[in-house]
């Protein structure tokens, strides 16, 4: 009976190693939205030493370019940009708050809340399994980020929300070319909303376009409508790329982001509850 | 080990910072339990398998286990099958890595497709060329390495 045992014992621990990932995985699957306490413990011990791996190579990198680099014109470029950077945001924010906002004086109080909603953050690593589906960002709940804040690109693009698992410095962020997201938008001056899903592949197509709306094209711009109570009205989403007219109740439209992930490096995370102001 | 799985984080860190497509290209967790399993047998590369596929998902916000389950598979099959034949020169080395890593690839696709329910992303084709660049990196890795070990037992 031993040696029976210990002639197998290499296939039942390979055994036991893949049922163990297997109840992990359908422990894992219905739970959905809920917090995972097994993957919050994983993220908070491995997120920091990739921040930290990120943050050396970025040091090393930065070093070469201002040192040994033009030190001034490097300089006062980067601080250049990051006043672009910020003033492009808030200038995002305002034009979609004036668009509610009528009068001077309501706009006035707004503005100075405003100003303290972008919060910058760097990525510091993409999905192993899809870079479509999901990033983290160096900033987390000690920076004030909280669950559903919208994160844009540096032109102000919507690029995703935060998501769990949130920890002291690092976060989470699903993009909208994620399988699993859902963004309701709406195409520029045009008013026929419908839902932008990824495809995970660095497309969306946009989902519950009546047959019988003809307004919507090719080339048309996709803003968020804010019905989804996550993402304020406003924001720039993507672009329709094409209009298949199909049997049925609803159109295929297929969609691109308007973010370009070669260009998402630096991110703004809308800190302030923008249900207060939309 | 501890040394090699941390360069091979580092690596992936490094490497998603300078280009996205290089995730695609390379898989040095896999080149890291090919190595133990081959060094220290089935049972050893099954356990790393399962630990080094446990970081792979932590980059990731999709469910733990899924690389986890096709890096245990494939340690195991590295340790069983180097035991039972020579896998050391380096054209064999290099066919023994790439159908491993072909293995685990199908694997990982097979089980993210089923659970999500949605096609892998290839990244534009990048994915199919995995195997075959990593097995070159690792055949040649793997030859450097046992050349300077016989030099060191010498």
């Amino acid at each position: 009976m031993f040696f029976f045992w210990k002639k197998r014992i290499n296939f039942i621990v390979l055994l036991s190693l893949v049922l163990f990932q297997l109840i992990l995985i359908s422990v894992q699957v219905p739970m959905g939205e809920e917090d995972n306490y097994f993957k919050r413990i994983v993220f908070s011990i491995f997120s920091p030493l990739q921040h930290g791996v990120v943050s050396f190579f970025r040091g090393i990198g930065g070093f070469w370019e201002n040192y040994v680099g033009l030190v001034h014109v490097h300089k006062e470029n980067e601080s250049l940009k990051e006043e672009v950077f910020f003033l492009r945001q808030r200038m995002n924010l305002l034009q979609s708050v004036l668009k509610i906002y009528k009068t001077e004086k309501d706009i006035s109080d707004l503005f100075f809340e405003l100003q303290k909603s972008v919060l910058p953050a760097r990525v510091i690593g993409m999905d192993a399994s899809n870079v479509w589906k999901s990033l983290v960002i160096n900033k987390g709940s000690l920076d004030g980020v909280k669950k559903n804040m919208v994160v844009l690109d540096k032109h102000g693009h919507l690029v995703g929300r935060i998501v769990d698992p949130i920890s002291f410095k690092e976060t989470r962020v699903q993009m909208i070319t994620d399988t699993e997201s859902g963004v309701s938008v709406v195409p520029l001056g045009k008013g026929v909303p419908g839902v932008l899903i990824g495809e995970g592949n660095g497309k969306c197509r946009l989902e519950f376009i009546l047959s019988t709306d003809a307004v919507i094209a090719e080339g048309d711009r996709l803003v968020t409508a804010g019905f989804d109570g996550i993402y304020f009205p406003g924001i720039e989403v993507g672009r329709v790329t094409s209009v298949v007219e199909k049997e049925g109740l609803f159109k295929t439209v297929q969609a691109e982001p308007t973010f370009k992930i070669q260009d998402i490096d630096l991110l703004a995370i809308i800190t302030v509850d923008t249900k207060e102001f939309f | 080990m501890v040394l090699s799985v941390i360069v091979a984080f580092l690596l992936y860190s490094v490497l998603g910072k300078i280009s996205l497509s290089l995730l695609h290209l390379f898989n040095f967790f896999s080149l890291v339990v090919i190595y133990f399993a081959i060094e220290k047998g089935e049972i050893y590369g099954a356990c790393l398998g399962a630990f080094c596929g446990l970081i792979q998902d932590s980059f990731s916000i999709s469910v733990f286990g899924v690389a986890g389950i096709a890096k245990t598979i494939m340690g195991f099959l590295a340790g069983y099958f180097s035991g039972k034949i020579n896998v050391t020169p380096l054209k064999r080395s290099f066919f023994f890595i790439l159908i491993l890593n072909c293995v685990e690839l199908l694997i990982w696709a097979g089980l993210y497709s089923f659970i999500f329910s949605v096609r892998v992303n290839t990244g534009g084709g990048l994915l199919f060329f995995q195997p075959l660049l990593t097995a070159s990196l690792g055949a040649t890795v793997f030859y450097q390495l046992r050349k300077k070990k016989n030099l060191i037992l010498d």
